[in-house]
């Protein structure tokens, strides 16, 4: 596996409630008030963060230097600050920092904050800045696409794909509907399955607006700490096992006649090999999955899980995603239901940790999570996935 | 059912389950009688215990509560819904009580939120025309069309033309948009208690027609406010709206460079990877599997072969003009002959060939007479046949 120098254990996490707008504060203190849930969760004050990483994606706000801008929110000044934005992945990849800089030994508690106001700029405008300026720009649409559904159907037949996904997306509004801190909260039943897969509007191909990922504003902090302070502040801290990060070519090349492995299915061949575990389905008790859309969603559980087939449209069909199944996945309601992008993929570690302490409120799993699997996404496909454990006792391979 | 001010003394008394507000009566243990004669009217008992509320009707005249209002249908409603003033409905003998009046102006306002008459689609839909926005719609042209099914349902076309609006309790054939819910949602969605966004993406409103007539609509009528309601005083919220233009200039690089070079003679160039040999389209310098730089250019195309598709049906901005696109539009992904199998090309479809594009056909690039060497340099692809 990766080497580490030293565990590193989450102690604290804070977030606000996920809406379509937050009129009521500014930015700054849309991040104050994710900060100080994470503070009062870890039992700490801002005296004992060491250095902070901050996150969202600036071309969206339109904010320069947001890290600055936030330091009134964030009691970043007088502290180490380091800012990353790497678009849909960048909560993940606070994390990912997080654990790093304390790994390392640079820094024994580090506070990471993830945060996205979307109803202040424009999403689809500021993802259509990804494209290259002089050539692909103008065919840019931001993350609609329905690839990934005329796949799906090609693959298992239109009928038996549009039902898979829209059950997944009932089953996420299910889940959301659970958590009080979710955005969209539709009350979907699965008796509108057919109604809302032939009536929902078509957004791109079949990829139908109900399908969609909502804009969300709202932020998300987790505070890290080696395992030497973790144990010493904190009474149940959950430890990031490991973490991958992998990256493919700035364009959409991969839609041809033949399809490369992609990055989700490298991602988790790579940090599952490496971690010596041979099937994830029975290893994880949760999985966070960053799912933009139903279809994306439910076609990544294969690629992540390492699935074959159809296995995944079984697993879904049998309930063996819902909350007592066997692999639960996004107790949170996902993406689909709250999505501040910045944020988004720090929602999935945040919800997994909780999960793990078992007090991630009316959405926790009845029964005991010890492993959970949480990823990332962004860019053009690109997937970040991060393992988490209760206890400190896996074996090195 | 007799109504007096649109609404009928049963109403009120079948909304107090969800107007009661239990730690408002804290302390508390009464029970109000109500004899209500005339038309609509009938004996109700309410008790009030520590958090809780029973509301029973009776079949005779109400006796042995702690307080017993009497009164007229009419003026029990219109003191209800503040149409008559109650102190001097009271003077004038209009309301007689019996027993303990303080447990009437004491313990009932903090029991109840205020009752608030119950509003019909029909009743929103009435005042279309006063709270039409002539200065909103010049040049607007369309017949809106509401099919509401469900209790108070009904179907009518709100016509907008020449800067005038009409109603018409029936639903037009030739409608621009007809939006399809339950009564009752069309209600919360007029006053506010349902968010629109939420209510569509949901699927509890449908809309047959043009979805952007359908955003339209709002800009062009004042918002609904229900007769005698009082306006919510909130805080001012400043909202200021602009859109930054910057300027842009972007450095090709050599193997961009070369792409847009072959444009402008109607050439596609590819890089070749050194290494495994897969092209690059557009080009790029480096082979980011191998890790290599890609010298070597080779021509690929010009015809293609379709692998996916995407029908647009969202209306998004032209990044480059912030125009919005006409929709449907078509995203093909294709393999220019000669390039790798698993190296896809994506460009626009020429709209006329929409309907018989499928993959597995073979595609030819259609060229701006006048060529500059930029990406306006290719329209779209059309079928090859």
């Amino acid at each position: 596996m990766a080497k580490k120098n030293r565990n590193v254990g989450v102690i604290g996490i804070g977030q606000t409630e996920y809406s379509s707008h937050k009129e009521h504060q500014n930015q700054a203190e849309m991040v104050n008030e994710a900060v100080r849930y994470a503070l009062e969760d870890a039992n700490i004050t801002l005296d004992d963060i060491d250095c902070v990483v901050h996150g969202n994606m600036e071309l969206f706000e339109m904010v320069h230097q947001p890290d600055m801008w936030h330091a009134l929110g964030s009691g970043a000044y007088g502290k180490d600050q380091l800012r990353i934005t790497t678009g849909g992945t960048t909560g993940a990849s606070l994390v990912c920092a997080a654990d790093n800089l304390v790994a390392s030994g640079m820094y024994d508690v580090v506070m990471a904050i993830g945060l996205e106001k979307l109803q202040e700029g424009h999403t689809t405008g500021g993802i259509t800045n990804m494209a290259d300026p002089l050539w692909f720009r103008h065919l840019q649409t931001g993350a609609l696409t329905a690839t990934t559904a005329t796949m799906m159907m090609e693959e298992f037949g239109e009928d038996r794909a549009k039902r898979a996904a829209m059950k997944y997306r009932i089953l996420m509004d299910k889940h959301a509907c659970l958590n009080p801190r979710a955005h969209r909260r539709f009350g979907l039943e699965y008796d509108q399955l057919e109604d809302l897969m032939n009536t929902s509007p078509k957004l791109v191909g079949e990829l139908r607006l109900i399908h969609m990922c909502s804009q969300s504003d709202g932020a998300c902090v987790m505070i890290f700490a080696s395992e030497e302070k973790a144990k010493a502040m904190c009474k149940n801290p959950v430890w990031i096992r490991d973490h991958i990060t992998v990256h493919r070519e700035e364009t959409f090349n991969n839609f041809g006649l033949e399809m490369p492995e992609m990055t989700h299915h490298y991602a988790g061949r790579k940090l599952f090999e490496r971690n010596g575990i041979t099937d994830p389905v029975e290893y994880f008790d949760v999985f966070e999955m960053y799912d933009p859309s139903a279809w994306w969603g439910l076609d990544w559980l294969r690629e992540f899980l390492q699935l074959k087939d159809d296995e995944h449209l079984k697993l879904l069909e049998d309930g063996e995603f819902d909350l007592d199944g066997k692999l639960p996945v996004n107790p949170s309601g996902g993406v689909t239901a709250s999505n501040p992008i910045g944020a988004t993929a720090m929602l999935r570690p945040a919800e997994a940790a909780m999960q793990i302490r078992g007090d991630a409120g009316p959405q926790q799993i009845k029964k005991e999570v010890k492993h959970a699997l949480a990823s990332g996404f962004g860019g053009t496909l690109w997937s970040v996935l991060i393992m988490l454990e209760k206890d400190l006792d896996w074996q090195e391979v | 059912m007799a109504e007096y001010f649109g609404t009928a003394v049963e109403d009120i008394f079948n909304t107090m389950e969800e107007r009661f507000i239990p730690e408002g009566t804290h302390g508390v243990d009464a029970t109000i009688g109500y004899n209500i004669s005339g038309e609509g009217g009938g004996n109700w008992k309410v008790t009030l215990k520590e958090g809780t509320l029973k509301v029973e009707r009776l079949d005779a005249e109400v006796t042995g509560c702690a307080v017993t209002l009497n009164a007229e249908a009419e003026t029990f409603v219109g003191v209800t819904l503040g149409k008559i003033d109650a102190g001097e409905a009271f003077s004038g003998g209009k309301i007689r009580v019996d027993g303990d009046i303080t447990i009437l102006v004491n313990v009932l306002p903090k029991a109840f939120r205020q009752f608030t008459p119950v509003i019909w689609a029909r009743d929103i839909l009435a005042t279309v025309r006063e709270r039409f926005r002539p200065e909103k719609a010049e040049g607007v042209n369309m017949k809106i069309g509401y099919d509401l099914s469900g209790e108070g349902g009904g179907q009518w076309t709100v016509v907008v033309k020449d800067q005038t609006c009409d109603l018409k309790e029936v639903l037009d054939d030739d409608c621009t948009v007809v939006m399809r819910m339950e009564a009752p949602v069309f209600v919360d969605l007029n006053q506010g208690k349902l968010d629109g966004a939420t209510a569509f993406t949901s699927g509890k409103v449908k809309i047959d027609g043009d979805i952007g007539a359908a955003g339209q609509t709002a800009s062009l009528f004042e918002k609904y406010v229900a007769e005698g309601a009082a306006e919510e005083k909130g805080e001012e919220l400043i909202s200021l709206k602009c859109v930054p233009s910057i300027n842009q200039r972007y450095a090709t690089g050599p193997a961009v460079g070369r792409w847009f070079d072959g444009l402008k003679e109607k050439k596609f160039y590819a890089s070749k990877c050194p290494n495994c040999e897969r092209t690059l389209v557009p080009p790029r310098e480096i082979c980011a599997e191998c890790r290599v730089r890609c010298n070597e250019f080779v021509e690929v195309g010009p015809e293609g072969t379709v692998t996916l598709i995407d029908v647009v049906y969202y209306a998004s901005p032209d990044p480059l003009t912030g125009k919005i696109r006409e929709t449907p539009y078509t995203a093909l992904f294709m393999v220019l002959d000669g390039a790798s199998r698993d190296e896809s090309f994506a460009h626009d479809l020429n709209p006329k060939d929409i309907d018989r594009i499928k993959p597995g056909m073979k595609v030819r690039p259609v060229w701006a007479e006048k060529r500059t060497g930029s990406y306006k340099d290719l329209l779209y692809f059309e079928i090859a046949d």
